[in-house]
């Protein structure tokens, strides 16, 4: 993909406060890449504002980011990227214990507990794409009536029907492999003759070993028995295209993106630490999509770090967006821009949307601004398998079970997916750099015998995550506090948050389970949660460590009306006419599927809904008048 | 490699007029687009680790292309009911090889990246037409080296350049397909199982031709010749991807290609090329170099024997199991490692030589 040349710095804040755009998007993501690449190809004039430093997106750009990863003590989500004081990113790193009634403001997140979060979203040009595990799995049907069917969380505005045909547009954009006979499941339906762009993905050696001795296990859940299997999940990294997509004319693979023509991640490799960085970026990232915008005409002004929302207080319209910019991220200093257009879109993460509204005063009529936040709670089990395995080979995740993502239990417990991590014990104990220490120095090996030790221990690992839903609570959420700001300004985002019960025993339950898949496997159960873990949940006597899974959802949720949502179902705000807040956080559930294919279709479905609206509205004169 | 297939003028050889004369001439073919890949991964993997990213992505691209070249003319040789063998004694060439370049043989040599063998391939990828009809065949120069684009079916004979060796099959399947078509035979009769298509070959500057017809295989060959310098003279193939000649220019002239430019005055972002960032590779190396024993020679072996065992597996590929390619992908990816074994240590006994892969596979000429 062909990032056009200098389209990073052919907009200068000069041009911007003399223009009125047709629409002013906040962030350069997912869901600011592919509405501003459909507003642009339905002609209308857009300006995206990103946050980040923004150059051209070129290879090596790209593969400095790859060396930082490389060379960086710890692997986490945030280790390619440069910090920027100016734009803070949350990092699992910086997340403690809180003690109670003592916000934690060490991180960028002032984490008010109780329980300690360790979301993680990135603040750089294409945004969590950066990092993200590309599982790109649909909601269920279910998952959109949660409230009517079982009595638990919200109902959507509107079903999975209506989403469908939008689902197929974010999976033609983000590339998806997948094969329809593997996703067609508890109620997930597909137009008759419809594949996925690509083949799906093959499952790992260790998902295979795993299928061993997990397929056919019965479970008993609320009366109704359920027989398990590992199945492949649908992937957002490039396989083999079908050549009887769209009708027989076939999908051509998306993959690295540069300034200049380069050949490069046609195909995923299996890379290991494909979370965060693909070396080949043959995982989709936001850029493709931008590269596309860009290449409309779309225009972009980076270091342009959103501040405050401006409204008419006489009809609700944004008038514009206030941002400061800075040209040193070393640097408190900053130069104040104002955006403005007919119409605007927030298409940050969910945080940051609720954030940048809260920060601007503007609660929302129903007064639920940045509550319900949401994210995937995850439990992790880990044990060794009687027989090498395999792991560390493959991406991170390419199969596990969801034969649990639905059912009648959920009218009791929460509803989860159990993902098989092909990367072993890493997330749970940072295997493998402690087991190469561990094996050094407590067992004193080296050479062969070393070699030897680690091969044995390594790839024996089973790591199953249970990925459990998380339904939408109103003490959940995102606040603002002017006496915490960042180096620019801005008010951080304060979190409260703890783990409903719901979600508690579906963890206890999953635990459960893990034991007896183990068993069942002849695996030696190495769990343990530590009382200290920064995640520690006690639930009915018994103490789990919670992790985040960075599937926000749930700060703006839509709805029916003003008094009960913050949106309505095509992203617009209730309260402001000209705005549209475009992320997970207008999803009022989140089930348990990864957020961001949901996401993307609700921002292909909004976008239609955006461009007849400006359409409509011809006139800028109109504006004022209305 | 390649160059540009022209047409026009009578043809006075006599030319392909056999199907065994035609499945000679893309055996030919598959050696001759299979011979660069070995100097264009040794120029590759002799690029210090983590340096020179451009002058880097630039040459993995065209060892790709060079194997969706090699896949094409196989795709072609299995339409007309041949059976591509890579195995067979001499498909490797012993380097130096020779191509035609007009009146005379340029070298093709094993060695490291330099600004002497970057001009040297951009002669590989220049096209070339003969000044007049009798001058596309002509005699040897030297008949004791290995010259690729020899005439397969007349010894002593050479063309004048790629380009026209591959005029000459271009020709021949058009003679034998009309020939076929008067004796109301078919000359397409392979099995279309055999053909590598687009889910088997990725990344490679360009689609992976199915070859079932007389059209797909005159668009199979114009691709192979035409991505050197592009059809027409332009710097952009049919399928927009930049031609081998340009792409490989860019490092000559340290600035990229973009949409729109003219040939040899690229527009785009500029890059720097360390040329000291590369090892100094021993040129041409043989097994004879190193010293029996030594960890070098068993790692040249080693390599050796892998990379038959990978030419075994195309041979597969191209007979029937075009899956196999996917194989392949990884199985190149490990080349990474077993080459820079080489590269990276130094010749035994002669200081600031550093050791090389072979590619002698036994039966060489």
């Amino acid at each position: 993909m062909i990032f056009p040349p200098g389209a990073t710095a052919r907009t200068d804040p000069a041009t911007v406060s003399e223009t009125v755009y047709d629409a002013v998007i906040v962030g350069g993501g997912i869901a600011g890449s592919i509405i501003a690449d459909q507003l642009s190809r339905a002609g209308q004039r857009v300006l995206i504002l990103e946050a980040g430093l923004a150059k051209d997106l070129t290879i090596s750009g790209y593969e400095d980011y790859l060396t930082t990863f490389y060379g960086a003590v710890s692997k986490d989500n945030q280790a390619p990227y440069p910090v920027n004081p100016d734009v803070p990113m949350p990092r699992s790193a910086d997340v403690r214990q809180i003690t109670p009634g003592k916000p934690d403001t060490a991180g960028y997140l002032v984490q008010n507990g109780p329980y300690a979060s360790d979301f993680t979203y990135t603040r750089v040009l294409a945004g969590t794409t950066m990092h993200w595990e590309a599982k790109v799995l649909r909601l269920l049907p279910e998952d959109f009536e949660m409230a009517s069917r079982y009595g638990q969380g919200l109902d959507w505005p509107i079903g999975y029907d209506d989403l469908e045909p939008y689902y197929r547009d974010a999976e033609r954009e983000i590339g998806v492999s997948a094969d329809v006979d593997d996703q067609a499941y508890l109620g997930v339906q597909f137009p008759p003759g419809y594949v996925f762009p690509m083949r799906g993905l093959p499952l790992s050696y260790l998902d295979q070993m795993v299928a061993k001795g997990v397929d056919g296990t019965d479970v008993e859940l609320d009366g109704e028995h359920v027989t398990l299997k590992v199945r492949p999940f649908p992937q957002g990294r490039n396989g083999i295209p079908n050549p009887a997509y769209d009708g027989g004319k076939g999908y051509t693979p998306v993959g690295a993106v540069s300034t200049h023509q380069v050949q490069m991640g046609g195909r995923c490799q299996g890379n290991n630490n494909c979370v965060p960085l693909c070396p080949v970026q043959a995982k989709y990232h936001a850029g493709k999509t931008l590269a596309k915008a860009l290449g409309n005409g779309v225009e972009l002004l980076a270091q342009a770090v959103a501040y405050k929302v401006h409204v008419d207080p006489g009809n609700g319209r944004v008038t514009h967006i206030e941002f400061r910019r800075y040209h040193d991220p070393s640097s408190a200093e900053y130069v104040t821009g104002t955006a403005r257009g007919r119409l605007y879109v927030l298409a940050s993460i969910a945080i940051e949307n609720a954030r940048l509204m809260l920060a601007s005063g503007l609660n929302s009529t129903s007064g639920l601004m940045g509550r319900h936040l949401m994210d995937h709670a995850y439990l992790l089990n880990w044990a060794l398998l009687p027989q090498i395995a395999g792991t560390g080979r493959g991406t991170n995740s390419t199969g596990g079970i969801t034969d649990l993502r639905g059912g009648a239990f959920r009218r009791t417990l929460a509803g989860f997916a159990v993902d098989i991590h092909n990367d072993g014990w890493g997330w749970a104990t940072g295997s493998p750099a402690t087991d190469l220490l561990r094996i050094v120095d407590d067992q004193n090996k080296f050479g062969p015998a070393l070699r030897r030790a680690l091969v044995d221990q390594v790839s024996r690992q089973l790591l199953l995550a249970f990925m459990l839903d998380v339904p939408p609570t109103t003490g959940n959420r995102v606040s603002v506090d002017p006496g915490y700001r960042d180096q620019l300004g801005n008010m951080r985002p304060v979190i409260t948050y703890s783990i409903p019960d719901y979600t508690m025993r579906g963890a206890a339950f999953a635990r459960q389970l893990a034991r007896r898949l183990f068993e069942r496997l002849g695996a030696e159960d190495y769990t343990a949660y530590d009382p200290a873990d920064y995640g520690y949940v006690s639930y009915e006597g018994q103490g789990y460590a919670i992790r985040g899974g960075n599937h926000l959802g749930g700060t703006h949720i839509m709805g029916t009306s003003p008094a009960r949502s913050v949106v309505d179902a095509t992203l617009r705000s209730w309260d402001h006419q000209n705005l549209y807040l475009a992320s997970g956080g207008a999803m009022p559930t989140i089930g348990t599927a990864n957020v961001t294919l949901t996401i993307a279709a609700l921002c292909f479905k909004s976008a239609g809904h955006m461009i007849e609206q400006l359409r409509a509205e011809q006139a800028p004169a109109v504006l004022s008048g209305s | 490699m390649t160059s540009t297939v022209t047409d026009g003028g009578t043809p006075t050889s006599p030319g392909i007029t056999s199907l065994d004369e035609l499945h000679a001439y893309l055996y030919a073919a598959m050696q001759l687009e299979h011979a660069t890949i070995p100097p264009y991964l040794t120029a590759l993997y002799s690029l210090h680790s983590g340096t020179n990213s451009d002058a880097w992505h630039i040459l993995r691209v065209i060892v790709v292309e060079e194997m969706l070249h090699l896949s094409l003319a196989a795709n072609v040789l299995n339409a007309t009911g041949g059976t591509p063998d890579l195995t067979r004694p001499g498909f490797v060439p012993a380097y130096p090889a020779y191509l035609p370049d007009g009146e005379t043989d340029f070298e093709v040599d094993l060695q490291p990246l330099s600004l002497y063998a970057v001009q040297t391939v951009l002669k590989i990828e220049r096209p070339g037409q003969a000044p007049s009809e009798e001058a596309r065949l002509q005699p040897r120069a030297r008949s004791d080296r290995t010259l690729l684009a020899a005439s397969p079916t007349q010894p002593g004979m050479q063309f004048y350049s790629i380009g026209e060796f591959y005029r000459e099959i271009s020709r021949g399947i058009q003679y034998l397909h009309d020939e076929y078509a008067r004796g109301g035979k078919e000359l397409f009769t392979g099995d279309p199982s055999r053909q590598v298509t687009p889910e088997y070959f990725y990344s490679g500057g360009g689609e992976a031709i199915a070859v079932t017809d007389l059209g797909s295989a005159l668009d199979a060959l114009n691709f192979i010749a035409g991505q050197g310098e592009g059809l027409g003279g332009g710097i952009y193939d049919s399928e927009e991807e930049l031609a081998h000649y340009y792409r490989f220019e860019q490092l000559q002239l340290g600035r990229y290609y973009v949409k729109g430019d003219q040939p040899y005055k690229p527009t785009g972002p500029s890059f720097d090329i360390d040329w000291t960032a590369v090892y100094p590779v021993l040129k041409n190396a043989r097994l004879a170099d190193y010293p029996e024993g030594s960890e070098v020679y068993q790692a040249a072996l080693d390599f050796n024997h892998s990379y038959a065992e990978f030419l075994e597996l195309l041979t597969r590929a191209f007979n029937g199991q075009p899956a196999l390619l996917l194989d392949a992908v990884p199985r190149m990816m490990r080349f990474r490692d077993e080459i820079c074994r080489l590269i990276r240590n130094p010749v035994p006994g002669r200081p600031g030589v550093h050791a090389a892969p072979t590619f002698e596979l036994g039966g060489a000429k």
